[in-house]
């Protein structure tokens, strides 16, 4: 497959057997060539051939190998005659990130009692496999949270007020539909809201280390030396299920109506199918879930801070930066070639970043762009950045979601064990809070890119502008 | 050896390659590379549950009987002793499987899900060979 280099940071891959629009990759030359490494490129391809897809099949600067969509993709398909396609969301529907700030200072006030914050944090934070969240729910209690998202949990006095407005879709995406989600799916979602799951999922205490845009870190009430809480989850087993139910679905119903794909992950069908509307119903279902339950999570958070300083979390000013996804498909208006269109933009391992004016974005963020948060692997440095008008032209307003990672699991575990790399990140002065060491090594630092080329490059290209970066001091791991 | 099962390399998640002299054999040993991945084996099984799953054809039917294994793991929280296929045709599949409590976490790695992603069942000379992905 020959690229063609058509920016610094933005490489075509021009239109091929099959494909119905071209690729485009935002990437330097070092992250080009680990991406053609792995089947990362043939990826981005196989989504361009989708039906109805515009503009391009786009990849962010953090792509790798996925299931059928690469991580890392974004892809529009046209509301009248395009498809959805489940793959292109992923099974943690609505995985993402979430930004507490707070009026604390790493020297004065954090540094002296990090291990025991790190240790309440890890009481108060459930993780790991079939762990139970911090709100046990009935049925219909489940079906609340699918519908209502952050609005239940505050519902019984979860978290504060202001949070809502400081989440993507005001913690709310409108048009789920609990009846699309199976009896599974609520088996295996009912016990676990707030609960952090496993893999590279976490809770880290982090301390503002840099600032580049002082105006947009000023709005959002971040400074140099002050303490932050970011939590990484998604939708737990509720949300696997349901993209495991819909793929079967779709798989099976794709001869019928005469949809081919070059990869069986990548089943998909129109959007004016009524099995499209079920599972985007049961899509938003899950991201509400999703929603839920790192709101849920940054309220243990609040309560591990609260037992640790002895004052109320609004007193330590643990407020909410922002909340949002990067594993989601949603309808949004955008304009291609020229032309004013609705469009179901796909954002596998992608974060939407609309920029400053955008109706989407809340009031208090209006002006900079809306907030968009990469947390980085392990132990290494975490982003805060904004979104660009310029990315409305050019990816869909899309940015990447992380260092995305360069080595397998089982060569991850061959570099280093487990253990080893536990007393590595302690050497470099970051608290663990205690868990199981024996798979830490999959999610070690060396396993993923350099988060700070990957957004870089982003904003090079044009797709968001760095506000500030942050380096972890205490992991609490899933 | 006539069947067995090794892990396929991938950059975010992995594979199971496995094979056996017939259907049966090889998705025995693809459930027993995912319980293996997930650190969900039960030494003193309790409980022999029958499973039955459908697809569209064989590959679709050894996916759904992984995420079947799979969601019986995370609701139940159950580890799992022999896995036993008694049939599989082109859309059916019947297992017995033995399960039991698992006594605190899991040890390996959670999966979210097993995908069709570059799925195959090969068949032909006596040898069944199958490569499926997890989502981890």
């Amino acid at each position: 497959m020959e690229l063609e280099r058509l920016e610094e940071y933005v490489w075509r891959i021009p239109v091929e057997a099959g494909m119905r629009v071209p690729g485009i990759v935002f990437a330097s030359q070092e992250l080009m060539d680990r991406a053609v490494q792995d089947r990362a490129i043939e990826q981005v391809a196989n989504v361009a051939t989708l039906p109805g897809i515009v503009g391009a099949s786009y990849a962010m600067p953090d792509i790798h190998w996925g299931y059928g969509f690469p991580i890392g993709g974004v892809a529009a398909t046209d509301a009248d005659h395009g498809v959805i396609s489940p793959g292109g969301v992923g099974f943690d529907i609505a995985c993402g990130v979430r930004l507490l700030r707070s009026d604390l200072e790493w020297q004065k006030d954090v540094e002296p009692v990090i291990e025991k914050l790190v240790h309440v944090l890890g009481v108060h934070v459930p993780r790991g496999v079939g762990t139970k969240g911090r709100m046990r729910l009935s049925g219909t209690e489940t079906e609340r949270v699918l519908v209502e998202g952050v609005r239940f949990p505050l519902s019984r006095g979860v978290g504060f007020e202001e949070d809502a407005e400081h989440c993507e879709d005001r913690g709310t995406l409108a048009g789920a539909r609990p009846e699309f989600v199976s009896e599974k799916a609520f088996q295996r979602g009912s016990s676990q809201l707030g609960s952090l799951g496993a893999g590279n999922h976490f809770v880290e205490v982090q301390v503002v280390e840099e600032i580049a845009d002082v105006r947009a870190a000023g709005v959002m009430g971040m400074f140099v030396g002050q303490v932050c809480v970011m939590v990484h989850s998604g939708s737990r087993g509720l949300g696997h299920q349901v993209c495991t139910d819909h793929v079967k679905v779709m798989d099976r119903l794709m001869p019928s109506i005469g949809i081919e794909v070059p990869d069986r992950q990548l089943a998909c069908v129109p959007l004016s199918h009524p099995a499209a509307d079920e599972y985007l119903g049961a899509m938003y279902a899950a991201a509400n879930f999703a929603r839920a339950n790192r709101h849920v999570l940054g309220d243990g958070a609040r309560e591990a801070f609260q037992e640790v300083f002895g004052r109320s979390a609004r007193d330590l000013g643990l407020s909410l930066v922002y909340d949002v996804a990067h594993n989601l498909a949603k309808v949004e208006d955008h304009v291609v070639e020229g032309k004013r269109r609705t469009v179901c933009v796909h954002r596998k391992g992608a974060t939407r970043a609309f920029g400053p004016g955008h109706p989407e974005v809340p009031s208090a963020y209006r002006d900079i762009g809306q907030p968009v948060i990469i947390p980085g692997s392990m132990g290494t440095a975490s982003y805060v950045l904004v979104g660009t008008n310029e990315s409305a032209e050019r990816s869909f307003s899309s940015t990447c979601h992380g260092a995305g990672r360069a080595m397998s699991r089982t060569k991850a575990k061959k570099v280093m064990s487990g253990p080893e790399v536990a007393r590595k990140l302690e050497a470099e002065g970051i608290t663990l809070a205690p868990a199981h060491w024996g798979l830490l090594s999959e999610e070690a630092p060396y396993a993923y890119k350099d988060v700070s080329e990957v957004v870089r490059v982003c904003e090079g290209a044009g797709l968001c502008r760095i506000v500030a970066r942050l380096r972890p001091v205490g992991v609490v791991k899933g | 050896m006539s069947a067995g099962y090794n892990i396929l390399e991938h950059t975010a998640d992995l594979g199971i390659r496995a094979w056996g002299a017939t259907r049966e054999q090889a998705f025995e040993q693809a459930a027993r590379g995912l319980i293996d991945v997930m650190g969900a084996r039960a030494r003193m099984p309790i409980v022999a549950r029958t499973v039955k799953v459908e697809g569209t054809d064989a590959a679709a039917v050894l996916v759904d009987f992984l995420n079947e294994l799979i969601v019986l793991h995370e609701i139940e929280e159950a580890g799992f002793g022999r896995v036993r296929v008694l049939r599989v045709s082109d859309s059916e599949l019947e297992a017995e499987v033995e399960m039991a409590p698992l006594d605190g976490r899991a040890g390996g790695t959670t999966v979210k899900a097993a995908t069709y992603h570059q799925l195959e069942v090969r068949e032909g000379s006596g040898r069944v060979e199958a490569d499926v992905y997890l989502d981890v």
